[in-house]
């Protein structure tokens, strides 16, 4: 516990440094406009972020959140288009079939035994594929219909400035912190991650985990596609490309790690706020696109090597621990 | 069953909970769109804009914010802005990787907005899409010119390569080419990129006047030299005659090539692409391609900066436009008779 907790203080601490720098070297940086367009752009992530961290805790991946989103969205845009049908309706439907994907992704993790690496990445085809079919079209060409529904616009609106994406997604934040910590699914997703066999063997039905983190997912793409399709006033086929890699770097940047067991939504919401802020301060230097790519992939780099070697130097301490006491029990007997 | 049945309750909760909080936010008046903001910013445009700025003496910073930078037209447009304003040290010109998503350019724009540049030089990614970070733009008084893609709302001004024109240039050339009569097959964009569409519209359009032509089939190369090749080699062994092959682009007409010579069926194969990158017109000049609609790419980048220049130092209102200007630049068709013409030095 107070392993996690320094470790969390570091991440933060990080993070900080990150923003004194851009602030300190960049006179747009620390602008309320400037602060508020920072927490919409990490909020999309952050919110899939969210139904993601509980999937790598399990020692999960997902590699289909993008796809999903694009294909919720494309769904949305249909009905938009071609129905009159309310914007609330339209808001439950993108909820619903988030789930529903979620859910199926769950279904073949678990029920047909694909990898999880493998399932996703299929059913991100299956998702994009199915986006491009139901792609708006005017005389055969895929067009991309403005959306002039006040209803769902207003999704992708501000109160005084604070974008409604970024009240969403602490909420959706600090719930998904109270099922990780405070429910038996919390409990669970843990368990399945540290040590599936051993989960198993203690009575916990680590498929039936599996499966709810997969439509928690789903649930958090159906949010996150409503308010990208909002904030875009339009959907095209290739709408949340890339967007689960953004997610990954953001949960795993915010300490979650790839074999499972470790993180929370916390350390996911730090990350993702890591990765907007990184992005939008770099764009205030002067600096070549390249230079760009290279500051950026270089201190993500940094991140996970230190959460690695902070890791092994806290398990090394544990095991010295461990073996201290063990050598102490010893010579007491 | 248990579990399930309180599962079933709580996502019941939580749409009926979604559905009250999505009626009370659409009429719930404090809540601004996007499009109501720029709205209200735009009305003090006229202020804005009152701050002309000497775009040859005064501190002046311009973006360029491709669809992707990895792209050798991009790069063209890139080369051709920076090379117009090298010569004016008080001109910053930065480009901005757009990722090939409509969402990051949206939030590049937003961020160049916060930083008050002079002026924006945009490819989009989607014409929808990008509108509203567009209106943002020029609501704060920033001239935003657009390149090939428009973006759906009025703008300063929109530099265009043809596509739908081009795909028609590609189609007459072929088949006369082909002496209007033989089987033809294409290889795609990848599917839905807006470009890709026009031009095969306008391909299949002009083709339609040549009833002796036939479309044999279209795959996607996914506008990559490699893809096509596989494409192509695909379509070799399906069709035992194939006369005309259009591409998308240049580097898909590349690898058609390629994968034609190596099953040795190359010779008097019409191939096709668009766009006329300096690899293309090598191949041209080799035999290896009929042909390829080249766009001086320098002169459309130099274009737009000096477009931009204008607007800084003028007290022209661009968000008060009702429709966006266009320039249009002129395709050259290039055939192994005229390829000699592309100079060393316009060529990308």
């Amino acid at each position: 516990m107070r392993q996690e907790k320094i470790r969390r203080l570091v991440s933060i601490a990080l993070l900080l440094v990150l923003v004194i720098v851009f602030g300190t070297t960049s006179e747009y940086f620390f602008t309320t406009t400037n602060i508020l367009t920072l927490l919409r752009e990490c909020s999309v992530v952050g919110i899939i972020s969210v139904g993601v961290s509980f999937i790598i805790i399990t020692a999960g991946i997902d590699l289909s959140t993008g796809a999903i989103v694009g294909f919720t969205a494309m769904i949305c845009a249909n009905l938009l288009y071609y129905t009159n049908m309310p914007a609330q309706m339209i808001i439950v439907i993108a909820l619903l079939i988030g789930t529903l994907a979620g859910y199926l992704n769950g279904i073949l993790v678990t029920k047909l035994r694909l990898p999880d690496f493998i399932a996703t990445l299929s059913t991100q085809f299956l998702f994009r594929g199915l986006a491009l079919i139901c792609a708006i079209r005017t005389s055969g060409v895929i067009t991309n219909k403005v959306i002039d529904n006040r209803g769902i616009l207003v999704m992708g609106g501000s109160i005084s400035g604070l974008y409604l994406v970024t009240i969403v997604f602490i909420i959706v934040a600090v719930l998904g912190q109270i099922i990780l910590k405070k429910t038996q699914l919390g409990v669970y997703t843990y368990a399945t991650g540290a040590n599936r066999k051993s989960a198993e063997l203690s009575g916990i039905d680590t498929d039936k985990v599996k499966r709810s983190v997969f439509t928690i997912t789903g649930f958090c793409c159906g949010i996150a596609a409503i308010f990208l399709m909002a904030k875009l006033g339009s959907v095209t086929p290739d709408t949340g490309t890339g967007l689960e890699f953004e997610v990954i770097a953001a949960v795993v940047v915010g300490g979650c790690a790839f074999s499972g067991g470790r993180g929370d939504i916390f350390g996911s919401v730090i990350g993702a706020l890591f990765m907007a802020i990184l992005s939008n301060g770099i764009l205030k230097y002067n600096l070549p696109t390249a230079t760009q790519l290279i500051v950026k992939g270089s201190v993500i780099v940094i991140m996970v090597v230190f959460d690695s070697l902070y890791n092994g130097y806290m398990e090394k301490k544990i095991r010295e621990k461990s073996k201290e006491l063990e050598e102490l029990s010893g010579g007491e007997a | 069953m248990k579990t399930m049945g309180k599962t079933k309750k709580i996502l019941g909760v939580a749409l009926a909970c979604t559905l009250l909080v999505s009626t009370a936010l659409t009429g719930c008046s404090s809540v601004k769109t996007d499009d109501e903001v720029s709205k209200k910013t735009s009305s003090t445009s006229q202020e804005v804009k009152a701050e002309v700025k000497n775009p040859y003496k005064d501190e002046v910073k311009i973006a360029f914010v491709p669809n992707v930078i990895g792209d050798s037209v991009a790069a063209a447009w890139s080369t051709g802005m920076k090379d117009e304003l090298a010569v004016y040290d008080n001109v910053t010109f930065q480009t901005f990787d757009g990722k090939a998503s409509a969402e990051t350019q949206t939030q590049i724009m937003a961020d160049l907005v916060n930083q008050k540049y002079d002026a924006i030089v945009l490819q989009s990614a989607d014409s929808a899409a990008l509108a509203t970070s567009v209106k943002q733009a020029e609501a704060a008084g920033i001239p935003v010119i657009t390149l090939n893609l428009d973006a759906d709302t009025p703008h300063a001004g929109l530099i265009a390569m043809v596509d739908y024109e081009a795909g028609k240039l590609v189609a007459k050339n072929m088949a006369e080419g082909m002496n209007k009569t033989g089987k033809v097959v294409i290889i795609q964009a990848t599917a839905g990129a807006t470009r890709g569409e026009n031009l095969e519209a306008g391909f299949r359009d002009e083709m339609a006047n040549y009833q002796d032509v036939e479309i044999l089939d279209a795959q996607s190369g996914e506008w990559l030299t490699e893809k096509a090749n596989v494409v192509m080699n695909d379509f070799l062994t399906k069709y035992k005659q194939i006369d005309g092959v259009f591409c998308h682009n240049d580097a898909m007409a590349e690898g058609a090539s390629q994968a034609a010579e190596a099953a040795g069926r190359l010779d008097g194969m019409q191939i096709w692409g668009a766009d006329g990158e300096a690899k293309a017109l090598e191949y041209i000049e080799q035999g290896k391609m009929a042909g390829t609609i080249y766009t001086n790419c320098f002169d459309q980048g130099a274009t737009a900066a000096r477009l931009a220049m204008y607007l800084i130092g003028s007290e022209t209102v661009t968000s008060s436009y009702t429709s966006t200007p266009i320039v249009k630049m002129a395709p050259i068709v290039v055939t192994p008779e005229t390829v000699g013409s592309i100079g060393e030095n316009i060529r990308w």
